[in-house]
């Protein structure tokens, strides 16, 4: 009798403690329990104020995050990646505190991610660079599923960037169904643009594009190339016609010192994979492609074309335009803002026209970029993953469409006037739709012929632009005036007429996932193609015979079963 | 008595090393630190390793990454040229250093002999990062060197850009930093040999070239060997920081090696299997060829490393 009282009072106590230890860690976890609150709070009313009322509530939350950084980037006195007015508007708005589990520049923060995932230990939300990286975490079960916070919390403007991609932007992220990350988005930056010394053509008199709709053909670069080197208009020793970087060809359509505008022209996509006739093909082994080496090559014959292409290095290119060796450059809409400035930098009367190369019909040949760069992941158990969310609303949206938030942080707008980079905002990633870059252009033509007032732009850049552009036509010519009129008035004003004139012949590539061959061949594959073209390119492979070779080799060393792999992707 | 005479002696003698033994313990604790026990990396050679699992948990695949290795399309190209390269360097570099030594060791002036030795390894402190930069100037289409030639009526040669002349560029300018810096050893050796005996070969009426050849060279031989053995280690990595920093997909075809390419490849793929299924063997390559060398000059001087 006593034993067995004393046996129920044991459990009684066993039971107890077990109890208490429960209680003991849910109190831990006291923040699933008001997600609840935001979560009910959020069905009653507008998301956004109800969710900083429950905010309220709730306490503060700590969110600790892995920060991609820029190196030299100038802060105002005494501010961080860690603490600065970005960082502290998001805390206050939100009511959370937030932490840096580690910042990191370039490859050492992807380093620092490998470190991360090696561990198993991640920070509450971080960027990653990579698909791959997020099919990792995915596949290591350390990420937290979106999929059901997107849809409650992300504003409807927020959903509308997402959604001008067609579902691309967010198909990119959605593994077996469920949202992995929040993308940052990419938008089409249109083809690689000839960037031709206009100056130069000035002086020696020579007039490519008589119609002034800035496609010329590939015959006309040659012109242009040869004319530079008989005339050499800034007398220099060792004068080149045309620079293209060693690796040639670039998956990029606007890929910088790439022969691509030369290949697109021919109907060739180099390092891409797309669907002709219902069956994936990779571009580089085309018959177009064979065509476009062969120009290059009969470049390099003739003497056009850098005879030491292959080792010029990326920096070596620079040298030659900056020097005044060579007055043709390939390359994206904005290279003018910071690379072509080198030029300006040793001398200020160099200008530049861009021009588009068209392909035997007059059509301009161009691909659509992947929809999404930099994505942020959220840890699998974090208590509060709508966060995310609710810092892409506020400065996604928020903070471009609603002036009072300025008003309210008079920091945040010094940032903002006094252009601070957008790396030291808490995600460092890009939301814009899908046509924001020739929206903000008409708005910015408007603006520089005072059809709107500079109040009523919308966005922070284009405000920027317009009274530097004025300015540059006024004849007031600093570095900072001559690279947005050559970036947004020349570089987009180009993409812009030639989409007006419906010149453009859009091709949709197929953007795979790593595939297990690829995994293991495609290091292997891409040597084989590099050393092939440079090869063929400087005569050391005659084109017929060797890119034939070339595709032989590479469908049996594994490229034809990526295709294969592929094919059952896309499927 | 001759036994407890022994018996003192050695005692005496352990006890005087204590404080060299207390000496050689921070060295020997970062050894095992740094060196051994990161051995226990090799079976992830073995593994498909994946970070998240770590070492222990992820999944053991035997061979396939060594089977894999062997059956790159490129594999022999690769190794042919990173045999070709670390052999070239290893070879042309010695000859050098020791004709240099034996040169140097001839200035009687003792300034003139300090002042030239400090200027030929002084390309040794350099990085290969910088000296790359240097190498393309001089040797590129435009480089002084291909200036020089159309000058003398030759023809110019893309030396960075040509399959033919890359491997000879390498190694060129590898024996070029480095003669300096290793001639450092061979000095020693010279100035370690009995004066006597090129006294007495003097006497005996030996020319100079005879007293290189029968004394100094003799007498240099057992570090001769020591460094032979040594380098031999080596002959799967040919420099990987020199070629990186010169190297082009054009000379791919002669100036790849096992380094950049496992570079590359481990790069783009993340495969860190992979990375360490090729250290592995260069390991035991290099171990393989350390010990035979070891018993070779064994048998052929009687004398051994270790």
């Amino acid at each position: 009798m006593k034993r067995s009282f004393f046996t129920k009072l044991m459990s009684i106590v066993a039971a107890a403690s077990l109890v208490l230890t429960a209680t003991a860690c849910s109190s831990k976890d006291t923040p699933s329990d008001s997600s609840n609150v935001g979560g009910t709070a959020s069905d009653t009313g507008s998301t956004e104020k109800v969710s900083s009322d429950a905010a309220e509530e709730r306490g503060t939350i700590h969110v600790s995050m892995g920060r991609q950084t820029l190196q030299n980037v100038t802060f105002p006195d005494g501010d961080t990646y860690e603490d600065n007015a970005y960082v502290r508007m998001t805390e206050k708005e939100l009511n959370i505190d937030i932490t840096d589990e580690f910042e990191a520049n370039g490859e050492d923060y992807d380093r620092q991610i490998s470190l991360a995932l090696s561990a198993g230990e991640i920070p509450d939300m971080m960027k990653i660079g990579s698909l791959d990286i997020l099919k990792e975490l995915y596949e290591n079960d350390l990420i937290a599923d979106l999929t059901q916070v997107y849809d409650e919390y992300a504003s409807d403007y927020l959903k509308s960037l997402y959604d001008s991609y067609d579902g691309r932007a967010l198909a990119n992220v959605t593994l077996d169904g469920k949202m992995m990350a929040l993308p940052g988005t990419s938008g089409d930056n249109g083809p690689s643009i000839a960037w031709i010394r206009s100056d130069w053509l000035d002086q020696i008199g020579l007039d490519i594009d008589e119609d002034q709709d800035g496609c010329i053909k590939i015959e006309d670069l040659e012109t242009v190339a040869r004319a530079f080197m008989d005339k050499n208009p800034a007398n220099v020793d060792n004068v080149v016609g045309i620079a293209f970087a060693p690796w040639l060809t670039s998956g990029d359509p606007d890929g910088t010192f790439s022969m691509n505008s030369i290949a697109y022209a021919l109907g060739a996509f180099p390092k891409t994979w797309m669907e002709k006739d219902g069956n994936v093909i990779y571009g580089s082994t085309t018959e177009e492609m064979k065509q476009a080496l062969s120009v290059v090559s009969g470049w390099f014959q003739e003497g056009i074309l850098d005879p030491q292409v292959g080792t010029r290095t990326w920096d070596d290119i620079t040298a030659l335009l900056a020097n005044g060796q060579c007055g043709i450059a390939f390359g994206v809409w904005h290279i003018p803002g910071w690379l072509l400035s080198n030029v300006y930098a040793l001398n200020d009367q160099a200008t530049f026209e861009p021009y588009v190369v068209e392909d035997a019909n007059g059509m301009i040949n161009c691909k659509h970029n992947d929809a999404t760069g930099g994505y942020i992941v959220v840890k699998k158990d974090f208590s509060n993953p709508e966060l995310a969310i609710q810092i892409a609303n506020l400065f996604y949206d928020t903070l471009v469409n609603d002036a009072s938030l300025l008003e309210k942080y008079p920091e945040v707008k010094n940032y903002v006037t006094n252009g601070v980079d957008g790396s030291s905002r808490p995600f460092n990633i890009e939301v814009n739709s899908y046509t924001s870059l020739l929206d903000d252009y008409v708005e910015m033509v408007k603006g520089i012929n005072n059809e709107l007032a500079l109040e009523d732009v919308s966005t922070l850049e284009t405000r920027t632009n317009i009274p530097a552009i004025q300015r540059y036509l006024e004849g007031d010519v600093d570095a900072d005036n001559w690279s947005r009129y050559h970036c947004r008035l020349k570089g987009v004003g180009l993409i812009q007429s030639v989409t007006e004139n419906n010149k453009f012949v859009w091709v949709t590539p197929i953007f795979p996932k790593t595939t297990s061959t690829m995994e293991t061949n495609w290091a292997n594959l891409e040597k084989l193609e590099e050393e092939t073209f440079i090869k063929i390119v400087t005569g050391d492979i005659d084109v017929e015979s060797g890119f034939d070779q070339f595709v032989t080799d590479w469908n049996a060393q594994g490229g034809a079963q990526i295709i294969k792999e592929i094919s059952e992707q896309v499927q | 008595m001759e036994g407890i005479k022994n018996k003192k002696r050695s005692s005496v003698k352990r006890r005087s090393e204590l404080s060299y033994h207390f000496m050689v313990f921070p060295g020997l604790f970062f050894l095992i630190l740094f060196s051994y026990i990161p051995m226990v990396g090799v079976i992830m050679a073995f593994q498909d390793f994946v970070p998240a699992k770590g070492l222990f948990g992820s999944e053991f695949v035997g061979l396939k990454h060594f089977i894999y290795m062997f059956q790159l399309p490129d594999i022999g190209k690769i190794i042919r040229n990173t045999v070709v390269i670390a052999l070239g360097k290893m070879i042309l570099g010695m000859i050098i250093a020791i004709a240099f030594a034996i040169l140097l060791n001839e200035i009687r002036i003792k300034f003139m002999k300090k002042t030239v030795q400090t200027i030929v390894y002084l390309p040794h402190f350099l990085s290969w990062v910088v000296l790359a930069s240097v190498v393309t100037n001089l040797f590129g289409l435009d480089g002084s060197v291909n200036q020089i030639f159309t000058s003398i009526g030759l023809d110019k040669i893309n030396f960075l850009g040509s399959s033919k002349a890359f491997p000879w560029l390498i190694i060129g300018t590898d024996v070029w930093k480095e003669f300096g810096y290793s001639s450092v050893v061979y000095l020693a050796a010279i100035t370690s040999i009995d004066p006597g005996l090129h006294e007495a070969a003097t006497m005996d009426g030996a020319s100079w070239w005879k007293r290189v050849w029968n004394v100094t060279i003799p007498g240099m031989l057992p570090i001769i060997l020591l460094m032979t053995a040594m380098n031999l280690t080596s002959i799967l990595s040919a420099g990987f920081d020199q070629i990186y920093n010169l190297y082009s997909p054009i000379v791919y075809e002669t100036g790849d090696v096992l380094d950049t390419y496992v570079y590359r490849i481990g790069l783009v793929g993340r495969q860190y299997s992979f990375g360490a299924a090729v250290g592995l063997c260069r390991s035991v390559v290099g171990m393989v060829l350390l010990l035979s060398a070891n018993s070779l000059t064994k048998k052929l001087t009687d004398q051994k490393i270790f």
